[in-house]
């Protein structure tokens, strides 16, 4: 009788992230072949409309792209945590945060120049996401308080936040008791750079690589990483773990703030309490798939806004939208299962007497 | 020649490649049934990965394991277990809110057990071989000595008939290591096989009766018997030539009292006081070195000194400055420089790569703007790896790839291409092959002639005995002897490590 049996490798398989991430793909595809299946679709007209709608025409793209851009910022404020070992479960009240001071100096700034009023948007969004995770970080650097826990539980007190203001005192006398916050001012929205496709893609993409290069040239980025893996050789290399910490939580947060101020800015026609679609979480999945590295961000952030995309344009065809949520549940559990291989070889071993007792 | 049948242990042409090294090239192990054998190698002479071969943990690439003259092919160390081969780890394996009994039998018994049925069948066993422990006692009350007790107990429990033990003595006090050797006398007695691997030579000739040398992955004289053979032989077997006899120094005038260490007091990780009122100084241009056995206070003594853990009471002053109460980046400037007994949990930044690592101390002053200069940073790591002799791969790479030795070099030059007042080495030449610990020593000696103040925190005592200026023991938390190497006896060191007040 033979069985197979996992071998731990001597060393890492090299490009085996890229490939497990495609393994993953296969996988959840396959699945979902099965589900469509059962459900009474034809699979190949189903992924051929999510593939048209999502990636096949100028138009597609831009779609795809809007939706990466708040799926790559949030990925990068996990990863950016997840560099010094930390949690931010909190990105999606992070996102309500930055989108509410967003509307709050839209409302302000009411006849003011566009790019001063963007601009004053986008850096009051990052505050906004600062804020909320000053508290988690001091309390972490400070007495260590699991920031997991504060972060998620601050996603509730965002959310309940944006809801008592906008159903008070942002509530449109014009909406005829409806709960809706004022559409935005035209001042206020993000110039296109194609088809729908708006300038937030240009920012993400800005972000992401200039956060890659402090973290790999600068000795800020420099101290980060000693601090990332050995928090011991940090301290006795002289740096402030507190500082560190307190730091990175608060930098996390800013930058799923900018997500949120992104998102009011270019998609959305006035503040509500749907305006992030989950990217929050979806981010801590894109940061788990980029194994926390900026350009992996971007890279998954685009597929998985272009399975998202994808997942709602078959809608029409009668499909449930919840096919997109399965299909990218399945892209992360294949990836990480098949992750397992690039650290395990698989053997087959004859199961003979040799090792049993003499 | 003794016929494999009789043997216990046969391990025949033992190959194991791991990428870029070869641990073990054809090496050969015969362990006679109710024998204690000692295995003797230098660090990285291939040892360990014989004994994971033997123990279930490797695969050797080629070659035969042989086991009372029975071909095994061990998939896990379970398999070897089920063979009768019990291992007893360096680091022991215990839970420490689990009684002695508790920690025996967990993961032995996939029934539920009767708490005092299992204390008296443990207890029983105990006897048996004469190792004394109270079976309901939990782990975290007891002295190293009888925790390695338990971890015998664990394989003697799982009916182990070989028993490898790893350094077994390293964490034992001299009394407590000719207990051992009791031990051990019994259970060979009873039938048992005793692989016992050490690098204290007068244990080997003390203990066993048989002795394999490795060196360089090959087996270099294959059971000696140890009644016609001598510690110089050994020793001579380990390293190849003549074995290196460092010669002390000669003595140096010392100078300004350049570390100050008062009444100094500190708790350990589980908040136990563990210093109870330490001093010491050391002068410019003086080694002094601090015996003990571990588990005395050294390690938080040297962590305390580099700003690593709180001073509950007392002061620690640098070049005339205090400062007891100044975070590790100020002690540094002050002029201390501090190699920490974990390199790779404290020293050094794992998955880092080479030159990161090698700018740890020194990268402030490599920025340009915000920017950390590359070429800057790459010239310094060179410098470094020439200057201490590091072997690297590419210097982009993390340093998790390097051996020990190549780990120590790095870190030990780093520090002291800072140019310290001070120098803190907590068993700086612990891990090291020959070359790498003269290499260390003689830079440690290179250090304190040029003015430095070096406090030499180590397990060898010859060492201590070679390079220190004057010799300070250390036994639960305080200073409790001072001796001058040149004229002390081995024995009084002994003594005052293990607690006794001697008088020099």
């Amino acid at each position: 009788m033979t069985r197979l049996v996992l071998v731990r490798r001597e060393q890492v398989l090299k490009g085996g992230q890229p490939l497990a991430f495609l393994i993953g793909l296969v996988f959840a595809m396959l699945i979902g072949v099965v589900l469509l299946l059962i459900s009474g679709h034809d699979p190949l007209a189903i992924y051929g409309r999510m593939v048209e709608a999502s990636l096949g025409s100028p138009r597609a793209w831009s779609i795809t792209l809007n939706r990466a851009v708040p799926l790559g910022l949030a990925g990068l404020a996990v990863a950016v945590a997840g560099s010094m070992g930390l949690w931010n479960i909190g990105a999606e009240g992070q996102i309500l945060a930055g989108a509410m001071m967003a509307a709050w100096v839209a409302r302000l700034g009411e006849g003011w120049a566009s790019p001063l009023l963007i601009t004053a948007m986008l850096v009051a969004a990052v505050v906004g996401g600062a804020l909320l995770a000053s508290g988690p970080a001091v309390a972490r650097a400070q007495i260590g308080v699991n920031e997991i826990i504060t972060t998620l539980m601050l996603n509730e007190v965002a959310l309940r936040l944006l809801q008592w203001l906008i159903h008070g005192s942002w509530k449109d006398p014009e909406s005829r008791g409806f709960p809706l916050a004022p559409m935005l001012p035209d001042e206020a929205r993000l110039p296109g750079l194609f088809e729908r496709a708006h300038w937030g893609a240009v920012i993400a993409l800005g972000v992401i690589a200039l956060f890659g290069l402090v973290a790999s040239r600068t000795a800020w980025g420099y101290e980060l990483r000693v601090a990332g893996s050995s928090g011991a050789t940090a301290r006795y290399a002289g740096i402030s773990l507190k500082r560190k910490i307190t730091t990175v939580l608060i930098l996390s947060g800013g930058i799923a703030g900018l997500a949120g101020g992104i998102e009011l800015s270019g998609n959305a026609d006035r503040i509500t309490e749907g305006i992030s679609a989950g990217y929050g979480f979806a981010g801590i999945i894109v940061a788990a798939l980029a194994l926390l590295r900026p350009s992996g961000v971007a890279a998954v952030a685009l597929l998985f806004g272009a399975v998202q995309v994808g997942g709602l344009s078959i809608q029409t065809m009668g499909v449930s939208s919840s096919v997109s949520t399965i299909l990218q549940a399945f892209i992360l559990f294949g990836a990480i299962g098949a992750g397992v291989f690039s650290r395990y070889a698989v053997r087959r071993v004859n199961n003979d007497k040799t090792s049993s007792e003499s | 020649m003794t016929p494999a049948s009789t043997a216990a242990v046969d391990l025949v042409n033992i190959w194991k490649r791991f990428p870029g090294v070869i641990a073990n090239a054809g090496a050969s192990l015969q362990i006679k049934t109710g024998s204690i054998h000692a295995v003797l190698g230098e660090n990285g002479a291939g040892k360990s990965t014989l004994m994971n071969v033997l123990s279930g943990v490797y695969r050797p690439d080629e070659g035969q394991v042989l086991i009372d003259g029975e071909a095994h092919q061990f998939r896990s160390p379970s398999d070897a277990l089920n063979a009768g081969i019990g291992m007893v780890h360096q680091e022991f394996r215990l839970v420490p809110s689990f009684t002695v009994a508790e920690n025996v039998v967990l993961g032995a018994s996939d029934r539920l057990v009767r708490r005092t049925a299992v204390e008296k069948e443990v207890g029983e066993l105990a006897e048996r071989f004469g190792l004394a422990t109270d079976p309901s006692r939990p782990i975290w009350q007891l002295s190293m000595g009888e925790r390695q007790r338990v971890e015998i107990l664990k394989a003697l429990w799982r009916n182990a008939r070989i028993l490898i033990l790893d350094e077994p003595t390293a964490v034992l006090t001299p009394s407590e290591a000719d207990e051992l050797g009791r031990v051990l006398r019994t259970m060979a007695d009873d039938g048992r096989s005793i692989i016992f691997i050490s690098h204290k030579l007068h244990e080997v000739t003390g203990f066993c009766d048989e002795a394999t040398v490795l060196r360089g992955g090959k087996t270099v004289a294959a059971s000696l018997q140890v009644a016609d053979t001598n510690a110089h032989e050994l020793a001579g077997l380990m390293v190849g030539s003549s074995p290196i006899i460092s010669e002390r120094p000669p003595a140096r005038q010392a100078g300004e009292i350049l570390l100050e260490i008062k009444n100094l007091e500190a708790q350990s990780d589980r908040s136990l006081p563990v210093l109870h009122g330490l001093s010491l100084q050391v002068r410019s241009g003086e080694i002094v070195g601090i015996a003990g056995v571990s588990g005395n206070g050294q390690r938080e003594m040297a962590q305390v000194v580099a700003g690593l853990r709180p001073a509950t009471a007392g002061s620690v002053s640098i070049a005339g400055q205090e400062v007891t109460a100044t975070p590790p980046a100020a002690r540094f400037k002050a002029g201390l420089g501090y190699v920490p007994e974990d390199r790779l949990g404290v020293g050094l930044a794992p998955r880092l790569t080479v030159t990161e690592n090698a700018i740890l101390r020194n990268y402030r002053s490599l920025r340009k703007g915000p920017f950390l200069d590359s070429d800057q940073a790459d010239e310094h790591c060179q410098d470094l790896v020439e200057r201490f002799g590091v072997k690297t791969g590419p210097m982009h790479e993390p340093i998790a790839g390097l051996s020990g030795g190549n780990l120590q070099r790095l870190l030990v030059g780093r520090e002291l291409s800072g140019g310290p007042k001070v120098l803190v080495a907590a068993q700086p030449t612990r891990g090291l092959d020959v070359k790498g610990v003269k290499a260390i020593q003689d830079l440690l000696i290179a250090e304190r002639d040029a003015g430095v103040a070096v406090l030499l925190v180590s397990e060898d005592l010859d060492e201590l005995f070679t390079l220190s200026d004057r010799l300070l023991v250390i036994h639960d938390g305080q200073i409790v002897g001072e001796f001058n190497p040149e004229t002390a006896q081995r024995h009084q060191v002994g003594a005052a490590m293990a607690g006794e007040v001697v008088t020099q």
